[in-house]
């Protein structure tokens, strides 16, 4: 009965996609966006580049309301979206770069210069004139964000950009983004589910869960306010150990025959590091190292619920 | 304007790579022809004349009307409501450019190679059968249906971008598009000549601004319209220009708060 009416009329939700985040940046600064699926990281991106329009609030980019869409503030900014591309398909990206370069009113030789200057920094040469539907998707990535940076925007919004990249695409992608961050001063933002990806590029992070922003700030800050903890992982020789045998030890994350992995806090971790060397147990191998970034991240979002 | 150059070049380019496609689309058009050609030949071997057309007016009407419907036509719906539908149209909005200006470049760009190669097919097909062809060669004629098929083409574009932009509100378009492309042939005379129907019918093709893509010209091309009459028939597009322009304003105003709102 339910879907017979929905025939006539449906039913509409409402929700708020965010509604308590406040922030400023700085120029040059390059901040990541943290949250789950569904927290308000794009809505707020999307906000920012002036593609959607808030019912309240306000927000100011480079002195400009985005949402007005002025073409004074879209000549100074640019949105790459790892799950939406810019660039026509059957088309070789220069062509694209070309259709850009007109949009934006770049002139000859500026472009010129731009151009050349992020094919050498992205290492693309050779697959210019390749139809943009025939490359990889790291390679995709590459050409988007050289389309994105044509005009030298100010303020760049990267919305998951390594997405769905291996690993090595990935760091190619990152490891551009940095250089580009220090050598030209941009302003980024950017989103990723990736911890790697926000571990290696930004110092700030700003955490959104449920609309609202729940940590901003150092991410070093982050991982000492929230990782009092270290883990210690152990191997065991072949000859393993029983859950009985190690309990006594402290708090168990892992456990496996063969491997375990305890978390302790960090003043005890070297007592009990040596104690487990002490023991009759058969260690093979024991590693501390902090708790990883991603459980930090997981427990705020727990502890939040 | 360089923008707009810009974008017709990569149009043409994307053609070029889907020759094949942008060919055989020509052939289908060719069959088509040539079965009206067959049904109406049928009918006309038991009488000579009907409702004030012989064989020969009525071959020309089709393939005369078959070269008008393949240069105002577009398929811009379906570009507009994907780029709605996935959110492509983002990336317009980020960007210094207007979307309906982007689209209509697009689409010259896109008529124009489709537009070689039909133009093409459907004289290679009058040739075939110049036999039965009238020509009117009367220039002030020919000006007129120029201008007409001119205005039509950008008729059909705003009509074509107005029915992509339903997908403001609903992700389902092609049901839309596909009645009213029927209706649209019927008022148009792509099925058949409207006057073989009461003169009401007629009268209402007049007055909306389907006929001018098929049946009004082609009236003209065979002189059963004084020019007079053409003329107001341009004013008539004139006036729905003007007003479909209007409409796409309002609806896109109203779809992009929508859009915004909604951020699908």
């Amino acid at each position: 009965m339910a879907s017979f009416k929905a025939l006539f009329r449906r039913e509409k939700s409402y929700a708020h996609a965010v509604s308590e985040i406040n922030f400023s940046i700085g120029e040059g600064e390059l901040v990541g966006f943290l949250g789950p699926n569904g927290a308000g990281k794009t809505t707020t991106l999307k906000m920012l580049s002036g593609i959607l329009y808030p019912t309240e609030g306000e927000a100011r980019v480079l002195g400009h309301i985005p949402w007005k869409r002025e073409p004074a503030y879209q000549k100074q900014f640019a949105l790459v979206m790892g799950q939406k591309n810019q660039l026509w398909l059957d088309l070789p990206a220069l062509e694209s770069f070309i259709l850009n370069k007109e949009i934006y009113g770049i002139s000859d030789g500026e472009y010129k210069e731009n151009l050349d200057e992020l094919i050498e920094l992205m290492d693309i040469k050779d697959i210019l004139e390749v139809p943009v539907r025939k490359l990889s998707l790291g390679q995709r990535m590459k050409c988007e964000l050289i389309a994105a940076l044509l005009h030298k925007p100010r303020v760049l919004f990267l919305d998951e950009p390594t997405i769905g990249l291996d690993v090595m695409a990935q760091k190619n992608i990152r490891d551009f983004i940095k250089k580009y961050n220090r050598e030209k001063k941009t302003t980024i933002i950017i989103t990723s589910h990736y911890m790697e990806d926000i571990k290696e590029l930004c110092e700030r992070v700003i955490i959104i869960d449920h609309s609202k922003i729940i940590y901003d700030g150092k991410l070093a800050e982050l991982i000492n306010r929230y990782a009092g903890y270290k883990q210690l992982a152990i191997t065991f020789n072949e000859q393993g150990v029983k859950r009985e045998q190690v309990e006594p030890y402290g708090k168990i994350m892992e456990y496996s025959q063969y491997r375990i992995i305890f978390e302790v806090e960090r003043s005890r971790a070297k007592d009990l590091a040596s104690a487990i060397l002490g023991s009759s147990l058969p260690v093979d191998d024991i590693f501390i190292d902090e708790i990883d970034i991603s459980e930090v991240v997981r427990r705020i979002f727990n502890s939040n619920n | 304007m360089k923008k707009y150059l810009a974008i017709i070049k990569a149009t043409w380019q994307r053609a070029l790579t889907y020759r094949i496609s942008v060919i055989s689309y020509r052939i289908g058009e060719m069959f088509e022809v040539f079965f009206l050609i067959l049904l109406w030949s049928a009918i006309y071997s038991t009488q000579d004349v009907l409702k004030g057309y012989n064989l020969r007016e009525m071959l020309t009407y089709i393939l005369f009307g078959a070269l008008i419907t393949v240069v105002v036509r577009n398929w811009m719906y379906e570009v507009v409501s994907k780029d709605i539908k996935d959110g492509t149209l983002s990336q317009f909005l980020v960007k210094p450019i207007s979307y309906l200006r982007y689209m209509l470049f697009r689409e010259i760009g896109r008529i124009s190679l489709a537009f070689i190669l039909s133009v093409s097919t459907q004289l290679f097909m009058i040739l075939i059968f110049s036999d039965r062809f009238i020509f009117n060669t009367s220039y002030l004629y020919l000006l007129e249906i120029l201008v007409m098929v001119g205005l039509a083409f950008i008729t059909e574009m705003f009509l074509s971008y107005l029915i992509g932009m339903v997908a403001f509100w609903t992700d389902e378009v092609d049901g839309i598009f596909t009645t009213l492309d029927r209706l649209k042939r019927f008022f148009a005379g792509g099925y058949f000549p409207i006057n073989l129907l009461p003169a009401i019918y007629i009268k209402i093709s007049f007055i909306l601004p389907f006929g001018y893509s098929f049946f009004v010209p082609a009236q003209l091309y065979l002189k059963k319209m004084d020019l007079a009459t053409g003329l107001k028939g341009i004013l008539v597009q004139i006036v729905w220009i003007i007003l479909l322009y209007l409409i796409i304003k309002l609806v896109w105003r109203r779809g992009l708060k929508r859009y915004e709102g909604v951020g699908i």
